[in-house]
């Protein structure tokens, strides 16, 4: 997907170079809008898990910013209006793709795991999970954020979908479960295997490993 | 009547429940009576808050 903001002057560089002068307060807006987009498509990759409807949902997010700068309020940011814009969209795209999300659901509940080898057979830990020591020194780091997605990326698509709507879009159960059309006890099952194989890969990943050490 | 002591596979699935404000009174209960003694249950509780909180985060402090 290739989306630029064309300048009006002829001979002005490709979007993304600095203007050569005569751009507005809008100008620098809409520049910056078009540099948040490779992240607005990381995040509608995680939430939608389908790449057509990413790239369409970031599409009309920059479409709609740009549309809508007036609206913006300067003295807000402009990434978390974006990021706003965002997340409506990809309402839009689960509605639009709502047949293949919900059998997609059922599958994930007639075949996905129920996470069996972490406990033995009496309902005790299979190993011990361990503190992740400071929190804050984690999420100061970007890195941990990086592979916090890698395990979002790993997950089932429909566990992620769930567990993304309610964690990062705050919806609640009731509207996740009415999203992708699962029963409200699936629902709360999708979510628990959801948490369950994250807090593994970060512990896996981040926390047992020389990650969050790195640059202590 | 099923006993007021829960596995941690069961108090690991009331943990998400709790993540979703979906517990009632009686899970509630039976979870923090589980909490007491276990220290494992206890550490899971926390990495899900933190776990939480990270994707609270996620679109502002990703990369790009």
């Amino acid at each position: 997907m290739a989306i630029s903001f064309k300048r009006d002057e002829p001979g002005s560089g490709p979007a993304g170079t600095a203007p050569a002068g005569g751009a507005g307060p809008s100008g620098d807006a809409a520049q910056g809008i078009a540099a948040l987009q490779p992240m607005l498509l990381r995040l509608a990759r995680l939430q939608l898990r389908n790449e057509a409807w990413a790239e369409d949902a970031v599409a009309e997010t920059l479409l709609a910013a740009v549309e809508g700068l007036r609206t913006f309020d300067q003295r807000s940011q402009l990434r978390t209006w974006v990021v706003g814009i965002l997340k409506h969209k990809i309402i839009d795209q689960f509605r639009r793709g709502s047949r293949e999300v919900s059998l997609e659901a059922e599958e994930e509940l007639r075949d996905g795991d129920d996470l069996g080898e972490l406990f033995q057979a009496d309902g005790h830990r299979v190993s011990q999970p361990s503190a992740w020591g400071d929190p804050e020194q984690s999420l100061a780091r970007v890195e941990f954020f990086t592979v916090l997605q890698a395990c979002l990326d790993q997950l089932p698509a429909p566990l992620a979908r769930a567990f993304l709507l309610r964690e990062w879009m705050d919806f609640t159960t009731a509207d996740i479960c009415k999203e992708l059309q699962v029963t409200s006890t699936n629902c709360f099952v999708m979510l628990y295997r959801a948490r369950m194989r994250l807090r593994e890969c970060l512990e896996t990943r981040w926390f047992a490993g020389d990650g969050s050490k790195d640059h202590g | 009547m099923a006993s007021v002591f829960i596995t941690c596979r069961q108090a690991h699935a009331l943990l998400s429940g709790q993540c979703d404000g979906a517990l009632n009174w009686r899970q509630r209960l039976r979870l923090r009576i589980h909490l007491l003694g276990c220290d494992a249950c206890a550490i899971v509780r926390r990495n899900l808050a933190l776990l939480s909180r990270a994707v609270h985060a996620l679109d502002q402090r990703m990369g790009g």
